[in-house]
């Protein structure tokens, strides 16, 4: 507890530090504005703004592109810059406060950069830690199964962050369970970002502008989760023109359009996308029957009422079907709707309100004969958010606000010929949040962002719940429908500190504290879409993380080459799992199989990019260890956490032969999943049973494969665009081991056989995609 | 109920992408090898049986050693106590004890200066009315399942056990029934219709014996069925099941009722 007062005093000294800054005398003004595409409108995040005249102030856009910069009166240059476009300068003359709209153009070349950062040497000056940014134009020749750009997909190739394999689309980062991502799009959270059982992710790259991973070290408006943020932002659409983009596959196509309401006022954006591996099944004699598809759709508009209102409607919706004739069918998906209203306050206060609907839900239905039933899931979010962002003065940029979520969640509830046998109802949960971030830019070297985050879950009625010791129900509490019953409060401090050694290099700080008050069961080794979730409650404990990270980056060659190394502990309190032999489906309370226990991760990340040229790309290597410490498994020993990955290596390489070709190439290797291996057997009602020692003793065989693709771009006509993509997913046919089983060898049965399932060996594709 | 959901899921992602399998080897960890008890206590007249065996390596290929010197004794709640008499391939006898409802048995094991205990609780009778046939067509193709006919007790914490027997070939699946959903109920749900290697055709022969069986009996045998293999695409990490035995030894000590029903599938 004193260590945690501690860090939390050190907090409140550097927040006096902050405030303390040279009183800023009257006659300072401000100027602000909206950085923008010039060719779309879109509004670009991140873009760096600094004034020529004096070096030490540097700011950068928020997620609408919007800007301030507090100065005394005075003539300026301000020198706008984002990578991918021509830098640009604004000479400016402050008698009084002033709004300028800014434009950058498109750098009109070749894409010459694989993983955007916002300006050339960002990873220096910024402090942020396990921070990256992937914009969609960056990824487009990563290759991928299928053919088909996924930002899930190619963040599982930065060091950290681990693919949970194939057939599956949950992803750990640093240590963390695959329900510790929170994952938003246009800040609403998606439970499931899954899609034909994990091959594709719900994210359409056609509709998405970027996407930010951080690995644990969030700034305060970020939390609800342990491992890391993945903020997805859906594109606006272009409100200067209609545009038309899609791609046909095998598998699957797309389109999408976009395009002004009114010019320059505003603008929206289509898009759509649908499988059809079931057209394919229908032409086979065996599995004509089975029913295999997903579609999604995403629409966004905006509108500018005026120069300091805008509003953003953003909706997404997907739907998963699987079947077997009509015996046996499972179908998921997400909705989410968003909403969010764009102030300028003043010249240097900037306001985004936003109400956030989510809706997961997960059907199986089963119908054998007599039996005929369905299971039902469901995870509800309303969520209303305001955030502020207090352009204080060059140094300090402040973020503050407060995020109120009412979570209803129904776990498995059966209907037909099979019942539960008490009523299930879906449980209600209050999660809010109250925050406050500054970043502080002490001198051009030291730049601190520190900030709080105060969050608090509420369980709420609707439900009975039982509070158990052990094994055995101690009490039942029973809350009617909007009561409150107990709540959690918890603090987490945050803070990231970048100190720059010289002009190419930069040593970085950092700790955070991060709390999750969902929690995802899981009946199977592997993520599916019948994993439950459920909330804190007189039982579950929220989780915490306590995550501290160092770190050195390094630029060589004029920025060419960008080099990073960081080195992170961790450790997770109060993690869940159940007993053996709990069926969470069925079981009446699961609370009363429940384990708690706690786990810890610790490693080290490298990261060497080329940013720019024909020949781009990087490696990354993770070295780790991630374990846990459950009361009641292993008995009670630590043990390694079936996502432990000793070694993980990536490596991306893109080629530009010329302004038509490009070739590139993905290689991944990892050390297998810790796993359980039976170490002897026995025979047992005449059948023959396996024995069991330590858990996740084992390891599966090493994972790697090597992709490559091949890009050809016709440019040639003025208005339409198209372009091929031929990809070959695991190039030298290795079977990947997906699943080991060990039987009865059928030749001699006191003989064990070790059999190894392996999903594909080649998947080739082929995409066309245009634009026009 | 649900644990057949998962491998349906399975089989989606399997037969999807045209998996290949193949036999490998594996480096394996040592192996303790520890007793192996399977005992049983019916309803039925006696004698009952209680067998002792170990456990061997996994990469071992000999006949599981048997213990011909263990002394084992089951004792039941009304003060009997019946010392089992040694038969032969690791298998006691008992003389006296009786299979009652309700009655709590004790079982004491000793081998080689090591003691091993148990207890268990024979469940009340749920009497099996009848066996059905469940006919559904997957791509058309008729396929057979049995429903076995059952009044679920109003009483919450009813376990069955069905071993199902296809023209006298055991089919080696789980069928662990709760009563954690449809509790009092007439049973509708049907068992497994086998795997690849068995299942049920027009005019097959099969026998259905139902045990109730006691909350740890379920447990041990529920976690079995949860066991399939490792990796992303396996279940739930394997474990050895809970069982009820004191003092390390693998198997289980089982007082349950048993009742068999025979049905013919007939041409459709």
């Amino acid at each position: 507890m004193s260590n945690f007062f501690k860090k939390y005093l050190l907090l409140l000294a550097i927040g006096i530090i902050g405030f303390t800054q040279p009183i800023q005398s009257q006659d300072k003004t401000t100027v602000n504005g909206t950085i923008k595409d010039k060719l779309t409108g879109e509004s670009i995040m991140g873009a760096v703004v600094k004034v020529d005249q004096l070096p030490s102030v540097v700011v950068t856009s928020n997620e609408y592109g919007f800007f301030a910069i507090s100065l005394p009166k005075g003539k300026y240059d301000l020198k706008i810059s984002y990578v991918g476009y021509e830098e640009k300068r604004v000479p400016i003359t402050l008698n009084g406060s002033l709004t300028i709209p800014i434009f950058l153009e498109n750098k009109n070349q070749l894409a010459d950069v694989v993983v955007a950062s916002k300006r050339k040497d960002e990873n220096l000056i910024k402090a942020q830690m396990g921070t990256e940014t992937l914009n969609m134009k960056s990824i487009s020749k990563v290759p991928v199964i299928f053919g088909e750009k996924d930002v899930l997909k190619t963040i599982q190739l930065l060091p950290g962050v681990k693919s949970a394999g194939e057939g599956n689309s949950g992803f750990y980062v640093r240590g963390g369970a695959a329900d510790q991502n929170l994952i938003l799009l246009d800040e609403a959270p998606v439970y499931n970002a899954s899609h034909l059982l994990g091959f594709f992710s719900t994210f359409n790259s056609d509709a998405i502008k970027d996407a930010t991973l951080i690995k644990g070290n969030a700034p305060a408006q970020y939390g609800g989760r342990l491992s890391s943020v993945l903020d997805v932002k859906m594109k606006e659409g272009n409100n200067k023109n209609y545009t038309v983009n899609g791609g046909l596959g095998l598998i699957s196509s797309r389109l999408s359009i976009e395009g002004p309401i009114q010019e320059d006022k505003s603008s929206f954006i289509l898009s759509g996308r649908r499988t059809y591996a079931d057209v394919f099944l229908k032409a086979t004699d065996k599995f004509k029957n089975n029913i295999l598809y997903f579609y999604d759709f995403n629409a966004k508009a905006n509108y500018k009422i005026d120069d300091k209102n805008r509003i953003y409607f953003s909706g997404y919706f997907g739907n998963d079907e699987l079947g077997l004739g009509s015996s046996f069918n499972i179908h998921w998906g997400n909705k989410t709707g968003t909403f969010r209203w764009n102030r300028v306050i003043n010249n240097k206060l900037f306001l985004n309100t936003s109400f956030i609907y989510s809706d997961y839900s997960y059907n199986v239905g089963l119908k054998n004969g007599e039996t005929n039933f369905n299971v039902n899931s469901n995870i509800k979010d309303v969520n209303f958010k305001q955030d502020y962002t207090f352009y204080l003065n060059p140094k300090n940029t402040i973020r503050y606000g407060f995020n109120s979520i009412l979570h209803t969640i129904t776990p498995s509830v059966f209907s037909g010929t099979v019942k539960n046998n008490i009523n299930k109802v879906g449980r209600n949960g209050l999660e809010n949040a109250l925050y406050f971030n500054n970043n502080f830019k002490a001198n051009q070297q030291l730049t601190f962002d520190y900030g709080v985050r105060l969050s608090a879950y509420s369980i709420m009625g609707g439900d009975v719940y039982n509070i158990y010791k052990g094994d055995a129900k101690t009490s039942s509490i029973l809350l009617s429908k909007n009561e409150f019953g107990k709540s959690y409060l918890n603090i987490e401090p945050r803070i990231t500190t970048n100190y720059r050694i010289n002009d190419v290099s930069s040593f970085k700080v950092a700790y955070a504290r991060n709390v999750q008050h969902l929690h995802l069961l899981s009946n199977a080794t592997a993520a599916s879409p019948s994993d439950q979730w459920i909330g804190d409650s007189y039982n579950i404990k929220p989780e915490l993380a306590d995550q501290t990270s160092i770190g050195y980056a390094r630029n060589f060659k004029n920025n060419t080459y960008e080099l990073g190394a960081e080195l992170y502990y961790k450790v997770m309190q109060n993690q869940l799992d159940y007993k053996d032999g709990t069926n969470i489906n069925t079981i009446t309370d699961v609370e009363s199989a429940l384990l708690y226990g706690v786990g810890r991760a610790y490693g080290f990340e490298f990261l060497v990019k080329k940013k720019l040229g024909l020949f781009s790309g990087w490696i990354s290597y993770t070295l780790s260890k991630t374990e846990r410490k459950i009361n009641g498994i292993n008995e009670g020993n630590w043990y390694d956490a079936k996502q432990d990955r000793t070694h993980d290596v990536s490596i991306v390489t893109i080629f530009e032969l010329n302004s038509k070709w490009t070739v590139s190439g993905v290689f991944v290797y990892n050390t297998g999943n810790a796993v359980t291996f039976p170490t002897g057997k026995y025979s047992f009602g005449g059948q023959t049973l396996y024995q069991y020692a330590s858990r996740n003793a084992n390891r599966m065989p090493d994972y790697h494969r090597l992709d490559v693709s091949v890009t050809y771009e016709n440019k040639n006509k003025k208005k339409r665009e198209g372009s091929w993509n031929f990809s070959l997913y695991n190039v030298y046919g290795r079977e990947n081991a997906y699943s080991i089983s060990f039987e009865d060898d059928p030749a001699d049965k006191s003989k064990t056989q070790i059999k190894q399932t392996a999903l594909f060996r080649w998947v080739p594709s082929i995409t066309y995609n245009f634009k026009f | 109920m649900l644990h057949f959901i998962k491998p349906n899921y399975l089989y989606f992602t399997l037969f999807l992408f045209a998996s290949c399998e193949k036999i490998i080897t594996l480096p394996v960890k040592d192996n303790e090898s520890k007793l192996v008890i399977e005992a049983n206590i019916t309803d039925k007249v006696g004698p009952y049986f209680v067998k002792l065996s170990k456990s061997i390596s996994i990469n071992e290929s000999k006949a599981y050693p048997i213990i011909n010197n263990g002394t084992v004794i089951i004792a039941d709640n009304t003060g009997i106590k019946d010392t089992l008499k040694y038969i032969s391939q690791g298998i006691y006898k008992t003389n006296l004890i009786k299979g009652v409802y309700g009655r709590t048995y004790f079982l004491e094991v000793n081998v080689d200066g090591k003691k091993y205990t148990a207890q268990s609780t024979m469940p009340n009778k749920v009497n099996l009315d009848s066996l059905r046939i469940n006919l559904f067509p997957i791509n058309g193709e008729n396929q057979f399942s049995i429903i076995p006919v059952y009044k679920d007790p109003i009483e919450l914490g009813n376990s069955y056990r069905f071993i199902q027997k296809i023209n006298d070939t055991l089919d080696d699946n789980y069928n662990i029934f709760t009563d954690n959903l449809n509790n009092g109920k007439v049973n509708q749900r049907p068992l497994n219709n086998g795997n690849e290697n068995i299942s049920i055709k027009i005019f097959d022969v099969v026998s259905v014996e139902m045990q109730c069986i006691s909350p740890s009996a379920q447990l041990y045998y529920f976690t079995l069925t949860q066991q399939g293999g490792a990796g992303p695409g396996g279940g739930t990490a394997p474990t050895n099941p809970p069982n009820n035995i004191n003092g390390g030894a693998l198997g289980l000590f089982s007082a349950h009722t048993t009742q068999t029903k025979v049905i013919q599938i007939p041409f459709y």
